[in-house]
């Protein structure tokens, strides 16, 4: 059967019919309906004549709508609630020019690993969510930050689902740089639980201190640990040995407990200047 | 209705005093917050709509007090705001950004949501421009559907800090008629360093200038102010708080007249100049 004669399922017909698809079926079953005539006449000739009248009024707002980016396409296609999805599309380092220059830094980051030291990466793969974190919710750095704090959304909610569409992307992104680091091992994924614990280290900052502060703070801490135990341990740098991960593991889920217990300071309005 | 009260509200940042004792109420209708850059009102403003909380003082919105967070939650819910410098994310058309606030303002069913898009976007004239990035609409329809934005929802009360800045004649006049449509049946708080737009759109003003309030009443009242105290002659005289030459190429002059100096019916902003001068000269007014 080809494309042209495929038709609808009676069952998806139907569920159309009594408006209880949701995206992103809905969406290809609109996009099917506006081509098909005979879908069409199957639709009318199956739904009584208000529920057909209360369907084109809802294609017909269905097709005005604009068509969601391809990053929203891809949320809600990976299960993400299509209004989250368009929360998640305004984080503001979701774009292009972060991610271009989050994989530059790791290509980069892999190089020098493989021509002088591995800690180079595993010390520089953490500190890159830190930074998409400080940069997704702030004053200076959401343009719609203003409009954001003075809505009736949780503050603590929508940064939580900020940071973790940042974190989410940073790892998939430093697990694809780690496949340039072949020698290392399992040692090459050192860098991950690190990358958890700062994040969590920061989130639970920034309650007090803000996004930038926190994060140049846990960044420069994190800079100060790798630099002052260059050399100890057997994999180079000890917060990549397995006590040191430990120690890592234990001070994220510490930041988790600080950052649970602190969550009703992000709802206070912070001062603009 | 009062819909905003405020008593001893101050704020400071750092070694400045940017509100001092500040206190007025708020009805419907519209209301504009007059004064100089610096004054204090997107101060103010923010704290009115919950974005900052204030050092000290009492505030109640719409019969809530916002210092609890249940409290900003209330007022947020029925409230519409416009910051000074509304941001836009890049690459976002008119609809799309109208509903990412619909969804911050909690608006989750998609079609009711979609519906309410359609519906602020075509109550500020921007019906056939929703398809269009907002980085290639002019200023006056940027500013446009940030207040479209602002009225997802049908707020109770609108807060618009300094709205047509920037703005042509024609786009202020455009976004004028907008204002004053919306400020029938709610409250509307808007900011504005021009006095004629405050005659233009405003049933009250209060005149804010350092931090203080110096007036609160109606346009005619703040014009009133002036009376006896607005003069022209055909030559420049030194000694008024405020002189210009007019469009008659005579000069206008505010201040304590000369004996047997021709008196001139004052306006809104004679009454504004001589406030906000006397605060510079303290005694004129005396």
């Amino acid at each position: 059967m080809t494309a042209a004669e495929w038709h609808l399922p009676d069952g998806e017909l139907r569920r159309y019919g009594e408006g209880t698809l949701v995206p992103p079926q809905l969406w290809s079953t609109e996009a099917h309906l506006a081509a098909c005539a005979y879908c069409r006449e199957r639709l009318a000739a199956a739904a009584e004549p208000q529920m057909t009248a209360a369907g084109w009024v809802r294609l017909d707002a269905e097709l005005d709508a604009p068509v969601p980016g391809p990053v929203e396409r891809l949320l809600v296609r990976a299960g993400v609630a299509e209004h989250t999805a368009r929360l998640l599309a305004a984080t503001p380092v979701l774009r292009l020019s972060w991610l271009v220059a989050v994989a530059s830094t790791l290509a980069l980051a892999a190089l020098l690993a493989n021509l002088a030291d591995p800690v180079v990466f595993l010390a520089v793969a953490p500190l890159l969510p830190v930074g998409g974190v400080a940069l997704s919710f702030g004053h200076r750095v959401d343009p719609t930050y203003e409009i954001t704090v003075v809505a009736p959304i949780h503050t603590f909610r929508l940064l939580l689902l900020r940071c973790v569409a940042v974190l989410s992307t940073t790892t998939v992104l430093s697990a694809a740089a780690t496949l340039a680091l072949p020698d290392l091992g399992l040692t090459a994924l050192g860098w991950f639980l690190p990358a958890l614990a700062l994040t969590l280290l920061t989130l639970a900052f920034m309650a007090r201190l803000g996004p930038v502060l926190a994060a140049v703070l846990v960044g420069l801490g994190w800079v100060v640990l790798v630099t002052s135990t260059l050399g100890a341990g057997s994999g180079g740098s000890s917060p990549f040995v397995p006590v040191g991960q430990l120690a890592l593991a234990l001070a994220g889920a510490l930041g988790a407990l600080v950052l649970a217990r602190m969550h009703r300071a992000f709802e206070t309005p912070r001062r603009f200047r | 209705m009062t819909v905003v009260s405020a008593s001893g509200l101050s704020m400071r940042y750092g070694r400045t005093l940017a509100l001092a004792d500040v206190a007025f109420t708020l009805a419907d209708g519209v209301t504009g917050l007059l004064g100089p850059n610096g004054a204090g009102k997107t101060t103010l403003l923010r704290i009115v709509a919950t974005a900052l909380v204030p050092d000290r003082g009492e505030l109640t919105v719409l019969g809530v007090d916002p210092r609890s967070e249940s409290g900003r939650l209330a007022v947020r819910r029925r409230l519409g705001y416009l910051p000074q410098d509304p941001g836009f994310h890049p690459g976002f058309t008119a609809f799309e950004f109208v509903d990412y606030v619909a969804i911050l303002k909690e608006q989750t069913d998609r079609r009711a949501r979609h519906e309410e898009v359609r519906r602020v976007l075509a109550a500020v004239g921007l019906a056939n421009q929703r398809g269009q990035k907002i980085r290639a609409l002019s200023g006056g329809m940027r500013q446009r559907v940030a207040l479209a934005a602002a009225l997802v929802g049908d707020p109770d009360l609108l807060i618009l800090d300094e709205p047509t800045v920037g703005l042509d004649p024609e786009q202020r006049l455009r976004f004028r008629e907008v204002v004053a449509e919306l400020g029938e049946g709610r409250s509307v708080l808007l900011s504005t360093h021009q006095t004629e737009e405050a005659m233009a759109l405003c049933q009250r003003v209060i005149v804010l200038d350092r931090g203080t309030v110096r007036f609160e009443g109606a346009p005619a009242d703040l014009a009133a102010l002036a009376r006896g105290r607005v003069w022209t002659t055909e030559s420049r005289v030194v000694g008024a708080l405020a002189s210009w030459r007019d469009g008659t190429g005579r000069y206008r002059h505010v201040g304590a007249p000369p004996p047997g100096a021709e008196l001139l019916e004052p306006t809104v902003e004679d009454g504004y100049l001589l406030l906000v001068d006397a605060t510079a000269h303290q005694g004129v007014l005396a």
